[in-house]
């Protein structure tokens, strides 16, 4: 029972209690399927946590779950965007075109590993996203205070984790090769510690603020 | 030269603490700008503010000007040409029925004269201001007291004019001008009561008035009180303050106190 909570699990556990009691009443459907989001992010980690402890490889999990997370993350950035006149046919062609990378690399690698190059090239459109998206706010006439302001904080949560997590996502062949003494203590471990942490911190800063904002 | 699996790791780490700052730079930058933003935008709106004041300063002005005009045309040339008329009647000598015609006409010119003016020294503000607010708006409650049928109350506690801000006193009394002229078009009240104070730097005008009242905020919401907020726009001119009570069917207190020092 002890090996399900690790630093990630609490911290995804602790994100979504939050996200349940800020945006539980939320009339805004985005805003709202951060609970549904991140509870299928804590059933994936228990599930992965679960599978390696009955020593079967997880990575078909986490290769499945990258669609759903690809989804979630530009489905909000669309919903972010459109404030700025942005039109939805945008958000089906990037969905098209991660769907096309990443059915390639399945086909390619035989469906035998994760599917990190799409996830190395998701990482990147979203820290491109995230910059977009700084841009807009700061040409934006309208004046925002950024200390409270809810997307801004969500969008900094992504970036923070997606632009730190492109260097093991480079390195990610090698990183698996690496021989540490266990798991906990491998350096692509011990990096998305630290990323979760920083992106689920950020993201239950937003929400409190989100809830705060509705009353 | 071949790197070691421990100094690749090394590198990867140091590669993705790099990766963390960057972000974190970059939100500091936007925190920073977004300040900056906020500041501009603070000043771009005084600078707004000044320029609408300013606008409205210079309408005053305007108005005033041509008021004073008027008021000095009425009396130079229309009140001059009615003296004329009037000593030419009293020259004319006729038989006994014709001359109670002449002086009754005299006298009507005479009462045009009067008139005239009166209402040409009300028109000159500047002229009425010169001795006080006080005897200007005693002036003009006279002038009401005449014609129609009002219980005015007028309690001047004034102690000294101020004649380095005349022009404050003057605008003070254009606002009693308008308070008083919305009583007369929309409060019908029996009776109006006028209180104005003075301390050491700071000019006040209370008007009440026992009318039919209303609500300040539906007129406002409704767009029926461009009076009331031309009222408080000057009020605020000159760094005052303006206050209103009304409740239908009790009346309508008005409270304007403006800083002179």
């Amino acid at each position: 029972m002890q090996d399900f909570f690790t630093v990630n699990t609490i911290t995804e556990l602790i994100c979504l209690f939050i996200s349940i009691l800020c945006l539980y009443k939320d009339k805004n459907i985005y805003w709202r399927s951060f609970i549904i989001y991140l509870l299928l992010v804590c059933t994936v980690e228990m599930a992965g946590i679960s599978l390696r402890l009955q020593h079967k490889p997880n990575y078909a999990l986490y290769t499945c779950f990258l669609v759903v997370e690809c989804t979630m993350i530009s489905c909000f950035f669309y919903y972010l965007y459109k404030k700025y006149h942005h039109k939805p046919g945008q958000l089906y062609s990037w969905l098209g075109l991660f769907i096309l990378v990443f059915a390639l690399e399945l086909f390619s690698n035989h469906f035998s590993n994760f599917a990190y190059k799409t996830a190395a090239f998701m990482s990147v459109v979203f820290v491109i996203a995230s910059l977009y998206y700084y841009m807009l706010i700061l040409q934006d006439e309208h004046f925002r205070k950024l200390e409270s302001y809810p997307p801004f904080w969500i969008v900094n949560g992504v970036l923070f984790f997606y632009f730190g997590s492109t260097a093991c996502n480079i390195f990610f062949d090698y990183l698996l090769q690496e021989k540490a003494h266990s798991i906990t203590l491998s350096t692509r471990y011990v990096t998305f510690n630290i990323l979760n942490v920083l992106l689920y911190s950020c993201w239950s800063y937003a929400f409190i603020c989100r809830y705060r904002q509705r009353n | 030269m071949q790197i070691s699996s421990k100094e690749l790791i090394l590198l990867i780490a140091i590669i993705t603490f790099i990766f963390l700052i960057a972000p974190l730079f970059l939100i500091i930058y936007i925190f920073l700008y977004n300040k900056k933003k906020a500041k501009h935008l603070e000043e771009k709106e005084i600078l707004r503010k000044t320029f609408e004041l300013e606008l409205l300063k210079t309408q005053i002005e305007v108005q005033e000007h041509i008021l004073q005009t008027i008021a000095s045309d009425l009396h130079d040339n229309i009140g001059q040409l009615l003296s004329l008329t009037s000593m030419t009647l009293s020259s004319i000598k006729t038989d006994h029925l014709r001359e109670e015609k002449i002086n009754t006409a005299s006298e009507l010119t005479q009462r045009a004269i009067k008139e005239l003016r009166q209402l040409s020294k009300k028109m000159n503000g500047q002229e009425l201001i010169k001795k006080s607010l006080g005897h200007a708006i005693a002036y003009e409650l006279d002038w009401l007291k005449k014609g129609l049928a009002y219980e005015i109350q007028f309690n001047d506690h004034t102690t000294h004019p101020i004649p380095a801000h005349a022009d404050k006193e003057l605008i003070m009394f254009r606002l009693f001008q308008e308070i008083l002229s919305n009583i007369l078009k929309h409060a019908q009240a029996s009776l109006i009561q006028i209180t104005i104070d003075q301390t050491k730097d700071h000019l006040s005008l209370f008007v009440k008035d026992n009318g039919k009242g209303f609500i300040p905020e539906e007129k406002i919401k409704d767009g029926d009180g461009l009076g009331l907020f031309n009222l408080q726009k000057r009020t605020l001119m000159m760094d005052g303050n303006f206050t209103i009570n009304s409740n239908p069917g009790i009346g309508t207190e008005i409270h304007v106190s403006i800083p002179y020092s």
